[in-house]
């Protein structure tokens, strides 16, 4: 890319620009694009923050505070915006609901707001591949015309609110308030890279633990884990395209339409759940292969889990460890992105091998840095 | 094998026995030849065929009436050429001419050929070629310019390897190389086979747009027999594998074949079967192209043999010390489910693809690349045929919101079950609790329960 001319993308702005996946967006902004220049939201600047040379504009804000966003707007003036701002999917409980809702749904309809009021000609959204499961059925080879799981059908509520904001974005596009501004949705699955300190911190402490022997179900189930890179390179091929469609006179066809539309985004290379893990562990510097492994079937791993969610209920903690951890272990889940190859022209920029190599080694350092930090206090 | 071991191994392998009976009684071929209508010179090319090739003659031999005889003297054409390239007694000035002008040479009336080595093995079809090329004379005029075509593709770049020195010499380098070789004795036929279906109207027009489709089909074969013949090969002091890839494992190629090398040699090979998996899907696609049953069976068999043959190769130490091959029952169970649909034949590459993946080893480099190009084909297969379908699955969610009374009452019935269950179980942890029991000691060793605790982040798409 370095020798073509970068395309442009005039003024953009990443809003949750510090997050795991905000700063990669920042990163190919600068490596990929040329942008007049790049504006950062989010709560706190601090970290992930590009070096001074970089001339990346760090703003801190809450985003359901709507003036204060509308305020930076004004100053900032993006022409496209990517909202990647979302917290952690990680507790399930009232007092993370209610944070769920505040951020994805109010802070949504904030930023669109924001985008309306102050000409913003093209707005991306993350949104996510769960909108699509019950957490409870399969999806096989899933594209963009299965339905959206909705209400008392959608077990996470992280999930429902991801699709309630995503609904929101789609409908801003072309809308009566600011007719010219053209939103899309990014559903990406599974995301994994530099600055995770979820999916792999976890399966690199399962490794540590010495927890690698036991698989449920029959690793034939495929999953899409999705290399961070690469889904930022879709949410900025999806902010070019908006703005081509912009500067167009007329309505695009509805087979190439690209405003108004989500996409799912993965690595196009499903991988059987288990194999995930262990391409984890091995590249962590497990020495083991499979022969240790004891396979428990599903139906055993769910009495289990039952058990074990009936003995927690009696002592009134939380459980930690549950049927929906066994479903979500030999469940299908993986789709077909013809679409966002399509439209958008997507192809994963670097291999899930590649991913998860890169990803691991800085998991790995990390923990050194960590180590160090805390023995020279 | 005796008689005494063949029935003991039968006895212990029941299904091998059980495949080759269902594929030897049941097996109706979709066309038969009819010897009793055939001039001698035809009689002669299907002797010639009998004898030269084991896998193919009765296939062939099973086609469409039309492409019967232009596939079969395709077949003994470019037999006759590798017949001439293989034969090393032969010097390099007879052999280039040879091969540069075979597809004029197979037009002179009575041409015959004994210049071959005693130990040719196919050295007497070349004696008796007059015969063959009486009957290329009566292919209709657009079947032969295929053949002659390719004869002449095919015999230019084989002379060209003869005379290359230097990979006769080191063999070949580069994976470019290694895929340019499988284009001249693989890719070739592939191209004037389908051309061939194409002309004659048995496949769809679309194949010869998308050629590259074609090529993967030769490439898989191609590829599948280069990794399984690596010892015979090696024998016959022979290297088709590229270097490019074994030199990330071993110094020098002999190493490949020293037990000491044992892992990096099977890594090796790991690497050359992710390289040869990656047409898998183009070559179910290919077939889907095909609309006529006999010339499916045709390309379908040696396509299920050849990810049969993958599989067995894969991870297997003993190919660096003998030559390995399917069993005669797996490969009558291969044929007669290559002889149904593409429904059947997804379902045999699927089979393989998760044998494939079972096999899969994490300490392998090429590890994770094995299970995506595993799961690649799972999911080639679902978009040709899908096990959901989007609209279903829409009626159902809207289906679902009026539960009927039946449904209701079940659910009463499940509720009370479940909860006299709950009781009761609840009961017995806490009587036992009361009497000491660590029963939170049970989950939290489990094993499962912090592996399976990450799963949820894993699950959820958080940013």
């Amino acid at each position: 890319m370095a020798s073509e001319k970068k395309p442009a993308l005039g003024s953009a702005m990443v809003i949750g620009g510090c997050g795991f996946l905000g700063h990669h967006v920042v990163r190919l902004l600068l490596r990929d694009y040329t942008c007049s220049s790049i504006s950062v939201i989010d709560l706190r600047c601090t970290r992930n923050r590009r070096p001074e040379s970089d001339g990346v504009k760090y703003f801190e804000a809450d985003i359901t505070d709507a003036s204060k966003l509308e305020t930076i707007f004004k100053e900032a003036k993006p022409d496209v915006v990517i909202h990647v701002a979302s917290p952690a999917a990680q507790s399930n409980d009232s007092i993370s609901h209610a944070l769920f809702k505040k951020v994805n749904v109010d802070g949504t309809a904030a930023v669109i707001k924001a985008c309306q009021a102050t000409g913003v000609k093209a707005l991306v959204y993350t949104s996510s591949a769960s909108v699509m499961s019950d957490n409870r059925s399969d999806l096989i080879n899933a594209d963009e015309r299965w339905p959206v799981v909705r209400g008392k059908d959608q077990s996470e509520y992280y999930s429902e609110t991801k699709a309630a904001a995503e609904e929101l974005v789609l409908q801003a596009n072309r809308a009566p308030e600011a007719p010219k501004l053209l939103t899309c949705a990014i559903r990406p699955s599974g995301i994994m890279g530099e600055g995770d300190t979820m999916v792999l911190y976890h399966m690199i402490n399962i490794y540590r633990q010495g927890r690698t022997g036991v698989q449920v179900g029959d690793n034939n189930n495929l999953f899409d884990f999705t290399y961070v890179e690469n889904v930022a390179h879709g949410h900025l091929l999806a902010a070019r395209a908006l703005l081509l469609t912009h500067a167009s006179s007329t309505v695009p066809l509805d087979h190439e339409r690209v405003d108004g539309e989500a996409f799912l985004i993965t690595n196009d290379q499903p991988v059987y759940f288990w194999d995930f893990a262990r391409a984890v562990w091995a590249a962590a510097g497990s020495p083991l292969g499979t022969d240790h492994v004891k396979v428990l079937p599903r139906s055993l791993g769910m009495g289990l889990g039952f058990l074990s969610e009936i003995f927690f209920a009696i002592i009134r903690k939380p459980p930690t460890f549950n049927r929906q951890r066994i479903i979500y272990s030999c469940m299908t889940r993986y789709y077909d992105i013809g679409k966002a190859k399509k439209r958008l022209g997507y192809r994963p920029l670097v291999s899930l091998d590649e991913g998860v190599r890169r990803s691991v080694k800085w998991t790995l350092e990390q923990e050194e840095k960590n180590k160090v930090a805390a023995a020279a206090k | 094998m005796g008689t005494a071991t063949k029935a003991l191994y039968f006895l212990l392998h029941p299904n091998q026995l059980r495949s080759i009976i269902q594929w030897k009684v049941w097996h109706e071929p979709v066309h038969r030849r009819d010897p009793s209508k055939e001039t001698e010179t035809e009689k002669s090319c299907f002797h010639f065929l009998n004898l030269t090739s084991r896998s193919f003659s009765a296939v062939i031999q099973e086609l469409n009436p039309e492409l019967l005889m232009p596939v079969c003297l395709f077949y003994l054409v470019l037999r006759g050429l590798d017949t001439i390239e293989d034969d090393m007694t032969l010097d390099n000035k007879v052999k280039e001419p040879l091969l540069r002008n075979f597809h004029e040479t197979m037009e002179q009336d009575g041409w015959t050929f004994n210049g071959n080595g005693p130990n040719e093995k196919d050295r007497e079809l070349l004696v008796h070629f007059d015969d063959i090329i009486v009957e290329l004379k009566n292919v209709k005029k657009p079947y032969y310019e295929i053949i002659k075509k390719i004869t002449k593709e095919m015999g230019n770049g084989m002379a060209d390897y003869a005379l290359n020195t230097e990979l006769e010499a080191n063999g070949v380098q580069t994976i470019e190389e290694y895929e340019l070789y499988c284009h001249y004795v693989a890719g070739l036929v592939g191209e004037g086979l389908t051309r061939l279906f194409v002309e004659s109207n048995l496949a769809n027009p679309q194949l010869l747009v998308r050629m590259d489709l074609t090529e993967s089909m030769g490439q898989f074969l191609q590829k599948v027999n280069i990794i399984r013949d690596i010892h015979e090969d090696w024998v016959d002091k022979r290297r088709w594998w590229p270097k490019e890839i074994w030199s990330k494992y071993v110094d020098n190629w002999d190493d490949m074949f020293d037990p000491k090398h044992r892992e990096k040699a099977l890594q090796c090979s790991s690497e050359m079967v992710l390289n040869a998996l990656k047409h898998a899907e183009e070559c179910l696609f290919y077939m889907a192209g095909i609309r006529d049953q006999s010339v499916f069976n045709f390309v379908a068999i040696p396509q299920s043999m050849a990810i049969a043959s993958l599989e067995l190769v894969f991870r297997n130490p003993a190919i660096f010390e003998r030559n390995v091959k399917i069993t005669k029952g797996d490969a009558c169970q291969l044929m007669t489910e290559s002889t149904q649909n593409l429904r059947v034949v997804c379902e045999v590459f699927k089979r393989y693809a998760r044998r494939i993946h079972k096999k899969n080893d994490p300490r392998d480099p090429n590890f994770l690349a094995i299970s995506a190009a595993c799961g690649k084909i799972e999911q080639f297969i679902e978009s040709i045929f899908p096990t959901q379908d989007p609209k279903q699955i829409k009626a159902a969610k809207e289906a679902e919101v009026q539960p009927t009374m039946d449904s209701l009452e079940a659910f009463y019935l499940i509720c009370s079950a479940v909860s006299v269950l709950l009781l009761l179980g609840g009961a017995m942890v806490c009587i036992a609790w009361y009497f000491g029991a660590q029963v939170d000691q049970v989950f939290k060793n489990m094993d499962i329960k912090t592996t399976a605790s990450a799963i949820p982040s894993i699950v959820h798409e958080e940013l």
